[in-house]
């Protein structure tokens, strides 16, 4: 196997608030190979725009720190890169789309002026040529009259468009990775679908790697070959879309896909249907921090947190002292759910 | 656009109009008269009955207000030197106008402000114009005469203040919203709260001690002077001199009047850039790769600076009304003192005069705002 693209290996990144330290990011490492789509669920506050952001060299101090870990990036540690590499490395190697393109983009200048600008920094090449280089991706993202619109502000574009044009300059410097936090959330139904398709079928074309964020389980079944599932700074689970749909090994996992499956389509929006909130990430319960919304807790889950192992089919890991015991798939998460399939007694 | 100012202007016109009613009779009730300080005196009697018929005093409310208007706005002289470079000025505007619809709107705006600009030079350098304002109470004389033989000193003064304010105030805002919550930032935070809420007179009488009376005293040399425009014998001055002696009056007045305007700038950009720093835009920006040099100069400060300008421009228009306290305190010659001294002596056509100067000051200076907001934020559609 050839290198791989992007190793995340241990990252801890906290925020100093006044209430205490934020542990957004708590030990999480993961690997993503060329041109891999990589889905990232999990619920609001789980930490998956910080991961990203801590990728993207965009944590901002004194308040945001990445306490520890290597971001190895075709091999070079990120973390160690000064301010002048990582900005080479940001837009150019490694992009970013953001969830709401209604404030993404700098009211005052023109869409040519933004998209230009991205790629006059990244590639070298003259004014009119980056101004062709802007037009060929304003007309890749399928906005008619290019050159025409290059002349327009944001505000005469919609919601739509303007995501269209996040990607667009997203993709403008054929970056190796992109990363798209909930690119559609803000969008209405009909667009996200479009606009996600768009974005996958540009980055397939260019080689590129996605790291797609979200809420929705169902947007990374259709779209992602891999998928990693956080909870509370963690990773709980990850593996293919197959293994994790059809042989969930994470209590967690089994929960938000039963979640998904009670719930018809169009009210499937925020994964918000596993019992009981998700904790503060600033007084992390002991041991495992699913188990105050666990149904399957015993007493070692209160002691020990347990790490991301080898479990279920072959690639999938799980972060579950019982992952081996629970037979999930065979059962259906939800209310009604019965007597826990694992006894107080059972722990190994 | 056109439209869009031709009804803001009549609007202001309605409002001016309903300013100069209110002032008139507020003035007319308020109880004490111009004549009053006369009584005193009996044997005064017949000047006051002449003088009471001469101003129309005896007259209804109403009908004075009348008298007043229809000579306030009818001009009693009106003369254009002139008019070639005023008619070239508006073909240029035209031109201006024409080229703009083939580039970006904001090159438009400024192209358009710069004709503008120029039109008004030359058309007041060109320009007599003279409108009847009455005589003043106080026998000062001719009101127009008086009141801006009174502007000039007001102009340098309050524009001097606004420019030490703005250049000091605005990079300060922006340095201490860069550096939220250092050591600095708290610093100027603190000295902006010290110096809003020290009243000016302290601070005009502080600098007058400490660098004009001290300073003379322990070094003796005079560095500043604490009242007047200029000295005796400026006239025979030579430039350097004249220059010299301009700041030597200059600067004190000014610097008490910027320090706290200053302030009030920098809290206000300071708040402003923060705002803008934390946009989704500027994130997008740094996700880029931009340097941090370009980030904060072409994504944050722009849009940092549109709210700013409006704040200036309702400045200036303020302006217009002088520094009452500051010019008292340094006897300074605008017309915030003799604004002070026409209330004293319930000098009616001085007081309107100034009132009203100041009211289509703010009319004219709130348009210009929006056109400039126009020009800075292409969200702005003047509908
Ligand atoms: N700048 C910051 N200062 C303090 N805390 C922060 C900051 N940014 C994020 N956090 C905290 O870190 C945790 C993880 O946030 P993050 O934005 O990564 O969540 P998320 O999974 O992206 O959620 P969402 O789905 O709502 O976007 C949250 O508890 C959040 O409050
Ligand atoms: S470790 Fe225990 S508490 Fe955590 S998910 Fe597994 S069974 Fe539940
Ligand atoms: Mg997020």
């Amino acid at each position: 196997m050839s290198e791989p693209l992007l190793v995340v290996d241990d990252l801890r990144t906290y925020f100093s608030t006044e209430e205490g330290i934020v542990r957004a990011v708590d030990g999480i490492s993961f690997t993503m190979e060329p041109g891999q789509r990589l889905g990232v669920v999990g619920e609001s506050g789980s930490g998956k725009s910080v991961t990203a952001l801590s990728v993207m060299g965009l944590i901002e101090p004194p308040a945001g720190e990445i306490v520890t870990g290597r971001i190895l990036f075709k091999g070079q540690n990120l973390l160690e890169l000064d301010e002048d590499q990582m900005q080479e490395v940001r837009g150019g190697q490694i992009a970013m789309i953001f969830q709401d393109p209604m404030t993404a983009l700098n009211p005052v200048y023109t869409i040519g002026d933004q998209l230009m600008e991205t790629i006059l920094l990244h590639q070298d090449v003259s004014r009119s040529e980056a101004r062709e280089i802007a037009i060929q991706a304003i007309e890749d993202v399928q906005i008619p009259n290019a050159s025409q619109r290059m002349m327009d502000y944001p505000h005469q574009y919609s919601g739509g468009m303007r995501q269209r044009i996040m990607i667009a300059m997203g993709l403008s410097c054929n970056p190796d990775l992109l990363i798209a936090d909930e690119p559609t959330t803000a969008l209405d139904v009909t667009t996200q679908a479009q606009i996600m398709d768009l974005m996958l079928q540009l980055a397939e074309d260019r080689g590129t790697a996605v790291m797609l964020i979200t809420h929705d389980l169902g947007v990374v079944a259709g779209f992602c070959d891999d998928v990693h599932v956080m909870y509370a700074g963690g990773i709980v689970e990850s593996g293919s879309i197959d293994d994790i749909y059809y042989n969930p090994q994470h209590p967690y996992t089994w929960g938000l896909l039963g979640s998904m499956t009670r719930l018809d389509d169009a009210q499937r929006k925020r994964l918000h249907s596993v019992r009981g909130a998700p904790p503060s990430v600033i007084d992390l319960p002991k041991g495992c921090r699913f188990r105050p919304r666990c149904d399957f807790a015993t007493e070692i889950c209160g002691e020990v947190l347990p790490a991301l192992r080898d479990v279920g089919n072959p690639g999938q890991r799980a972060a579950c002292h019982h992952a081996e015991e629970l037979d999930l798939k065979s059962m259906t998460a939800g209310e009604e759910t019965q007597e826990p399939a694992v006894s107080e007694g059972a722990s190994s | 656009m056109l439209a869009y100012i031709t009804r803001r202007l009549v609007y202001g016109l309605v409002t001016l109009l309903a300013l100069s009613m209110i002032v008139f009779m507020l003035l007319q009730l308020s109880g004490g008269g111009p004549l009053d300080r006369l009584r005193l005196n009996p044997r005064m009697q017949p000047v006051i009955q002449q003088l009471t018929e001469q101003w129309g005093l005896d007259q209804p409310i109403w009908k004075q207000y009348v008298t007043w208007l229809s000579h306030y706005v009818r001009p009693s002289e009106f003369s254009l030197h002139n008019a070639l470079p005023i008619i070239a000025i508006g073909a240029a505007a035209a031109a201006t106008v024409a080229i703009g619809k083939f580039m970006k709107a904001h090159w438009k705006g400024a192209l358009i402000l710069v004709v503008w600009i120029v039109a008004m030079y030359v058309t007041f350098t060109n320009l007599t114009i003279k409108f009847d304002w009455g005589t003043s109470f106080q026998g000062a004389g001719d009101v127009w005469d008086l009141v801006f033989s009174r502007v000039g000193a007001t102009f340098r003064l309050g524009f001097t203040a606004l420019f030490l304010a703005l250049v000091i105030g605005i990079p300060l805002g922006i340095y201490q919203a860069i550096r939220q919550y250092s050591f600095f930032d708290q610093l100027g935070t603190t000295g902006a709260f010290i110096a809003f809420s020290t009243p000016i007179f302290i601070v005009g009488v502080g600098l007058q001690l400490i660098f004009a009376l001290y300073f003379e005293k322990w070094t003796g040399v005079k560095l500043f002077y604490v009242a007047g425009m200029n000295s005796p014998g400026y006239s025979d001055m030579t430039f350097w001199q004249k220059l010299g002696d301009t700041l030597q009056h200059l600067v004190l007045p000014a610097v008490s009047i910027a320090l706290i305007s200053l302030a009030g700038y920098s809290r206000f950009q300071r708040a402003s850039m923060l705002e803008v720093l934390h946009s989704d835009y500027l994130r997008t920006a740094k996700a880029k790769g931009l340097p941090r040099s370009r980030i904060i100069i072409k994504h944050a400060l722009r849009n940092a600076l549109i709210p700013v300008v409006t704040l200036i421009s309702l400045d200036i228009a303020f302006m217009i009304g002088g520094a009452i306290i500051t010019e008292t305190i340094f006897g300074w010659p605008g017309v915030g003192r003799l604004y002070i001294a026409a209330i004293g002596t319930v000098d009616y056509p001085v007081i309107m005069a100034i009132v009203m100067i100041i009211g289509i000051g703010i009319v004219i200076m709130n348009v210009v705002a929006d056109i400039l907001y126009g020009v800075m934020d292409p969200r702005v559609r003047y509908e």
